[in-house]
């Protein structure tokens, strides 16, 4: 729903890049050959970037022999036993496919020692335990292999256990940082980890607090990340763990984020007398990704619609609480097509495979004004901003979409519409609405939903929406598609747009 | 038709001597293979020679020394390898088939139409450009255009060329401006309207229809160039139509699961004019129910098919 070339969104993109980045996943080789990282090979990472970051993160390690980072010395001294690097390796060769890191933990009398990682590190043997394997490398250069127990997909946390029971006797455990013990903002943390697979280090660095409009809470890490730290430590001067490293922005300078320890603990008293994991855990991925869904559909449409401040059209857009809104307009000067679009969308993710992330919604709209251009290339422009809308082909993971489409009412929004002395309209708003669904074929039971809406009063105006809703159940697919469609409408009182904005979407859940 | 003979008197032989009435310069021809004479009420008929592989009359073989009568509306004799038709006076005439140039457009009306096409044209990119375009943005239609034309009709004129021996341009660009008029028309019409009414299925109509006109334009100017080959130039139009259709759906089923490409109508209406009527949003959203279900029959067929595979590896 733009017009023609879509203009890079500097920094929404960049949201996600993360996760996935943290996880080492070279392409070919076995980069035992730690001084030429085959960073050029992992997907989805951007060797521009992410190669500097590699530099201060050994940089790092090396510095821990100097006196100044004492604490960082300390740390690393005592944690070194309890860091390990976790690869996932093709069953029937010894070359690793990706490579994260990890610690043990805790897993008191009943679970014995066991090891904490990300699920994105450990997600290819998830998926694929029959054509994957598991193992660890210690800082002292022993292996063995890991077995699965339990994985929090949707914070990105999985529990391990060696196969050998005593594998790691001796070697204690990383504690967790009490709950009831806050760590204070702007204090010194140190995450560790093994970069690049260049060696193991700590990135020092300080504690944000939890990240701004994250739906699913996270950490927000004043320090670098590198891939292949995924999966390690982040610990306070104590050497108490306050978080997992998982992700870490590449438009930015040291924002780095964690998975908060509260997330460990729950999953180590979930799953630590849990039977390992030997087939592809796909419904349990579904389970938890779709109490997931329930929850975000549920605060969703508890949270009213915001107003986009037009002066004829009332226009869905969310609250912020989750989403990060970006607004952009056509250039003043343009004898073409005038527009303004927002484009709001949710940071949080959640990582299920290298090609899926699921689990978010985005809301976007464009505001038309072709007074420059007259009825006939306004129409023709609105019309083609309207059908370059993609809402994707059947792929491994997802069939076809396929669409229903109406013209349909706009909701009026009754009686207070006059009470405010705005200009009540006889007629109600017309809309052209596309609500399109596409399965998941191994997560059986979560569509994305998108829904497109476009208004069809207007000679040489209109607005033109698009809802996304990723890995949603039919129920909340439709609650959210109504919600949306209900948030259209005319202004009702221009003078005092936020009530016009409120009233609709508090009726509306239904 | 390689030799004609007319008849003034019969009786008429036919064979390879020299002193036949008609010489058949064939070995598998008797020397005097048959002959054409009048029996005694003035009927035509025809007698078989000396003759080892006796002839085709009709259906009819004849031996040697056989008669047979001749239809008063004319036959057809097999000789050897050479085939004869015998015209006769009471032959019943196939009616005079139209030469295809007669039913072409008028050059006034090929003109009205160039000049439609010429304005359907400008105003389709009118629309397309900003107000205040530079003119070089004109060029590539202005000249674009008519050079393509140009070109259409010049490489079927060297078609007619080689098969009717002369360079007609001016016929193929006769046949041909009336429907790429027809093209454009249907291209900027049926959209716009089936949005406007709200019917979807007529929108995808749209394509459809656009390629059976192109394909009748095909069509003509084929005709043109082998106009004795009408139900050869028809059944191959159609063909190629019906092959062109069934990969077309073939490939886009493939792909989306659906037989039309587009997922949704994405044309709108005509600005301010809905003549579909609204409904409510509640309708559309109940009808996600019955679209799940497709998607989840389509869920299982792909599991079915996984399962034929017998692997886990969809993911990697």
């Amino acid at each position: 729903m733009h017009l023609r070339p879509r203009l890079p969104r500097a920094m929404t993109a960049a949201g996600f890049l993360l996760a996935a980045l943290l996880n080492l996943a070279p392409a070919a080789n076995a980069p035992n050959v730690p001084n030429v990282p085959n960073v050029p090979n992992t997907p989805s990472v951007k060797p521009s970037v992410v190669q500097p970051a590699a530099a201060p993160a050994s940089a790092a390690a090396q510095a821990t022999e100097a006196p100044i980072t004492g604490a960082g010395q300390r740390i690393y001294e005592r944690t070194r036993g309890r860091l390990l690097q976790v690869r996932t390796l093709l069953k029937t060769q010894d070359s690793q496919s990706s490579v994260g890191s990890g610690f043990l933990v805790d897993g008191g009398p009943a679970g014995g020692q066991l090891l904490v990682t990300n699920y994105h590190v450990v997600s290819q043997f998830a998926l694929q335990p029959t054509r994957y394997r598991l193992v660890y490398a210690t800082v002292d250069g022993s292996q063995g292999a890991l077995e699965l127990l339990a994985f929090d997909v949707l914070h990105d946390v999985a529990l391990l256990r060696p196969a050998q029971a005593d594998a790691f006797a001796g070697r204690g455990a990383v504690e967790l940082r009490p709950a009831n013990d806050p760590l204070p903002r702007g204090a010194r943390i140190y995450s560790l980890g093994n970069p690049l697979d260049v060696g193991f280090a700590v990135a020092e660095g300080s504690y944000n607090g939890p990240a701004e409009r994250s739906f699913l809470p996270t950490l927000f890490f004043g320090g670098s990340l590198s891939a292949g730290m995924s999966g390690g430590p982040a610990l306070d001067e104590q050497g108490r763990l306050i978080g997992v490293n998982v992700a870490a922005r590449r438009d930015g300078e040291q924002v780095s984020f964690l998975v908060p320890a509260e997330f460990v603990r729950a999953l180590i008293a979930r799953g630590h007398v849990a039977r390992p994991i030997t087939t592809a855990a796909w419904p349990a991925i579904t389970q938890q990704l779709l109490q997931h869904e329930a929850a975000l559909t549920e605060g969703f449409i508890a949270q009213p619609w915001r107003s986009a401040g037009h002066p004829t059209y009332r226009i869905p857009v969310p609250q912020e609480t989750w989403m990060r809104c970006w607004g952009r307009g056509s250039p003043q000067a343009t004898r073409g097509m005038q527009f303004e679009r927002s484009d709001c969308e949710m940071d949080s993710r959640i990582f299920v495979s290298g090609p899926l992330l699921t689990g978010y919604i985005t809301v976007r709209h464009e505001a038309y004004d072709g007074s420059r251009l007259g009825l006939l290339r306004f129409a023709q422009r609105y019309a083609g901003s309207f059908g370059n809308e993609v809402v994707g082909n059947d792929d491994r993971l997802r069939t076809a979409a396929q669409c229903v489409e109406r013209t349909v009412a706009a909701k009026t929004l009754g009686n207070a519409a006059d009470k405010n002395g705005g200009p009540a309209r006889a007629e109600p708003l017309p809309l052209r609405a596309v609500v399109c669904l596409r399965a998941y074929k191994k997560l059986e039971g979560l569509h994305d939903l998108m829904v497109l809406v476009a208004t069809l009063d207007g000679k040489v105006s209109g607005v033109q929406g698009r809802l996304d809703a990723l890995g949603v159940s039919l129920p909340s697919a439709q609650r959210l598609a109504q919600h949306y469609l209900d948030g259209f409408g005319w202004t009702t009182s221009p003078q005092t747009p936020k009530s016009a904005a409120a009233a609709p979407a508090s009726s509306a859940s239904r | 038709m390689a030799r004609v003979l007319d008849v003034h008197a019969w009786p008429v032989s036919l064979g390879r001597a020299l002193s036949n009435d008609l010489v058949i310069d064939d070995p598998h021809v008797a020397a005097l293979h048959a002959t054409l004479h009048l029996d005694g009420q003035g009927a035509l008929q025809l007698t078989v020679g000396n003759t080892v592989n006796g002839l085709q009359l009709g259906d009819a073989a004849l031996a040697a020394g056989q008669s047979a009568a001749v239809p008063a509306g004319g036959a057809t004799l097999q000789l050897g390898a050479l085939r004869l038709r015998l015209r006769l006076p009471a032959e019943v005439l196939a009616p005079e088939r139209p030469w295809p140039l007669h039913r072409m457009a008028s050059w006034a009306a090929v003109g009205v139409a160039a000049i439609a096409l010429a304005v359907l044209s400008v105003g389709d990119r009118w629309v397309g450009l900003d107000p205040g375009a530079d003119l070089s943005a004109w060029m590539p239609l202005l000249l674009g255009l008519p050079a393509t034309i140009a070109a259409w009709a010049g490489v079927w004129a060297l078609a007619s060329k080689l098969f009717q021996h002369r360079f007609d341009f001016a016929g193929h660009l006769r046949i041909m401006i009336p429907w790429l008029l027809a093209v454009s028309v249907a291209d900027a019409l049926i959209e716009p309207l089936a949005a406007t009414l709200g019917w979807p299925w007529l929108w995808r109509l749209s394509p459809l229809v656009q390629a059976f006109l192109a394909l009748m334009m095909l069509r003509a100017q084929l005709l043109h160039v082998l106009p004795h080959s009408r139900r050869a130039v028809t059944a191959a139009a159609a063909a190629a139509g019906l092959a062109g259709l069934a990969l077309n759906v073939t490939l886009t089923y493939r792909q989306t699961d659906r037989i039309s490409r587009p997922p949704y109508m994405s044309s709108l209406p005509f600005p301010g004019l809905v003549l579909s009527g609204t409904e409510a949003s509640t309708a559309l959203v109940q009808d996600l129910v019955p679209l799940a279900a497709r998607l989840a029959r389509r869920v299982e067929k792909a599991k079915a098919d996984e399962a034929t595979d017998g692997s886990d590896a969809s993911e990697d």
